[in-house]
């Protein structure tokens, strides 16, 4: 977990850019219109899109602080699998396809320097001191899913990393929970895949210090989603990854939705 | 009705078996039925069955203790298993209190669902922050096959209780052992074999939990080879669920819904906090978590 020192008045965060370069560059550029004084990915760099390797300068031109997701941990560590624990042979089918074209298609350099980054942050925005992890503090891959995350375990999370808001990312869908006591935890979403809503839009967080309140913005991003598609299908990934890119419809890494989450979907 | 086979009480052996970690409280069971249940499966991990049952079912009060403090520990999931769920009479009050406070599962073998309790977990789903998951257990597509298993009749009473559950949008998941993958011809996995059949029955989000035969209650074999050093040696027994699982039965508080019930596998007389020790890993029952990284929750 690294500590920053400085104190922050305006944040940009978001998760799983799963190798969408389209999705990152205008996150990017919507960030910066938006006056963000430092932008964070929750790690999760590659998985589903075509090329991998265009991720790393983007991020590395535009300074993002940028975590270890599983995802990172694995390709770093040459790790057989993602490490998203999947039991079910239908999604393991396709997260090994998606993770072994990542591994061959991320350049050397880019999987050492995954190894370098760091599992967390800690820093304080305005008065309140956050905690940024990938799947949850405790464990990189842990689902915290927003019908499946009491706020028992949240606070319990709270308690332990002495933070007033926690993020998190690692599902892919975003949600925002206030806690009785005044604290906060927010799932930042990705800007890799689009939510499993029927848009093709993704979503990234900006997060504002207002006096003794935090302002939090989901922010929705639109990209050449239609372009991507196309590029997945001429390199030969599955058509399934095209598909939830084209219709914002979740086709694999279905089985850990819980059923609320599953039922919003169409498969 | 089958045979009622005596289920033989384990205890530890030599106090040398290794033990596996307390981490977290991830995951909290309540065997609300005991072993009470309308089926006798021959294959089941406590026999289950509908007289006289060697474990009994669990008080309401005793049940929402357990709820609260696995809320105060920041317990993440509680499942709730038996015997059969449903014959408790005050299961669904329960459920509602289980769902105020965390995300709730239920495991049924689907042979006492109705429209009316159907409903009512439908209206409790919709009620809830949290997810409520029903799991209804068949171990075939095949209806004699599946019967041969589970008894008579309730192949066809489980998959009316999955057609209820997913009419009402519940998206039940199909858990199966794989106590008939023998007698199956190789080429279409389980997995593919359940799914195609449940798209055939008209669910459309079909959801699959596979999971390997226990040696414990009526398959329990005494002779059955246990864990030891050399076996676990350089494993990290902090991945199996008992380092992050506990089971609230009849007596106390146990290391796992596998063994619930177990004097060796009883942590604690009633309070979870207590039952957060190093777990004995005594049984024939923990080879084959060790072996297949088994869970009992949903994924």
């Amino acid at each position: 977990m690294q500590e920053l020192l400085r104190e922050y008045r305006r944040i940009a965060v978001f998760g799983g850019v799963y190798n969408n370069s389209e999705a990152l560059r205008e996150t990017l550029a919507d960030a910066r219109g938006r006056a963000v004084e430092a932008v964070f990915c929750l790690g999760d760099l590659g998985g589903f899109g075509p090329h991998p390797d265009r991720v790393y300068p983007l991020l590395r031109a535009a300074g993002v602080h940028v975590m270890q997701g599983n995802y990172d941990l694995s390709l770093a560590t040459g790790r057989e699998d993602c490490g998203c624990g999947y039991t079910d042979p239908r999604d393991n089918h396709f997260a090994r396809i998606s993770y072994e074209y990542t591994f061959r298609h991320t350049s050397a350099p880019n999987k050492a320097w995954l190894g370098t980054l760091p599992a967390g942050f800690r820093l304080r925005l305005g008065a309140h001191r956050l905690v940024m992890a990938h799947g949850s503090p405790r464990l990189v891959n842990e689902f915290l899913w927003e019908t499946t995350t009491p706020d028992g375990l949240l606070a319990q999370c709270l308690d332990q990393t002495a933070a007033d808001v926690l993020l998190c990312t690692h599902t892919g869908i975003k949600w925002l929970r206030a806690l009785p006591d005044g604290r906060h935890a927010v799932n930042v979403g990705v800007i890799g895949r689009p939510e499993n809503d029927g848009s093709t839009n993704v979503w990234y967080t900006v997060l504002t210090a207002e006096r003794d309140d935090l302002a939090v913005e989901f922010v929705p991003v639109h990209y050449d989603h239609e372009a991507l598609a196309r590029e997945i299908e001429r390199v030969g990934l599955p058509a399934e990854f095209a598909e939830t890119i084209r219709t914002g419809w979740w086709t694999t890494c279905l089985e850990n939705l819980p059923a609320k989450e599953r039922a919003r979907g169409k498969y | 009705m089958a045979t009622r086979i005596p289920l033989p009480v384990l205890t530890p052996g030599a106090s040398t078996v290794p033990h596996a970690p307390f981490v977290r409280l991830a995951s909290l069971w309540i065997q609300i039925t005991g072993t009470l249940c309308n089926l006798e499966c021959i294959h089941c991990i406590n026999a289950s069955g509908p007289t006289d049952p060697w474990l009994k079912p669990l008080s309401r009060g005793a049940v929402l203790r357990a709820i609260d403090e696995a809320a105060d520990l920041g317990v993440k999931e509680i499942y709730f298993t038996g015997g059969e769920p449903f014959l408790h009479p005050e299961l669904l009050s329960l459920l509602s209190a289980s769902l105020a406070a965390a995300p709730t599962t239920v495991l049924t073998n689907g042979t006492v669902m109705t429209d009316r309790i159907a409903d009512a977990l439908r209206a409790l789903a919709e009620a809830a922050r949290y997810s409520l998951e029903i799991r209804v257990s068949l171990d075939d597509p095949d209806p004699a096959l599946n019967d041969k298993i589970r008894g008579r009749g309730a192949w066809r009473r489980a998959v009316r209780a999955l057609r209820l559950l997913n009419e009402r949008g519940l998206l039940p998941i199909v858990t199966a052992t794989e106590i008939l993958e023998g007698e199956r011809p190789s080429g279409e996995g389980m997995y593919q074999r359940f799914r195609q059949f449940l798209l055939g029955l008209g669910i459309e989000k079909p959801r699959v939990k596979i999971i390997p035969v226990f040696p414990v209650g009526r398959l329990t074999d005494p002779a059955g080879p246990v864990l030891d050093d050399a076996a676990i040696e350089g494993f990290d027994l902090g991945l199996l669920q008992c380092a992050e699982t506990r089971a609230v039965a009849d007596g106390g508080v146990y290391a796992c819904p596998i063994l619930a019930g177990l004097p060796g596998a009883r942590l604690s007389d009633g309070g979870l906090a207590e039952s957060f020790r190093p777990v004995p890993l005594y049984h024939a029952g923990c080879v084959t978590c060790h072996r297949t990284g088994m869970t009992c929750k949903n994924y």
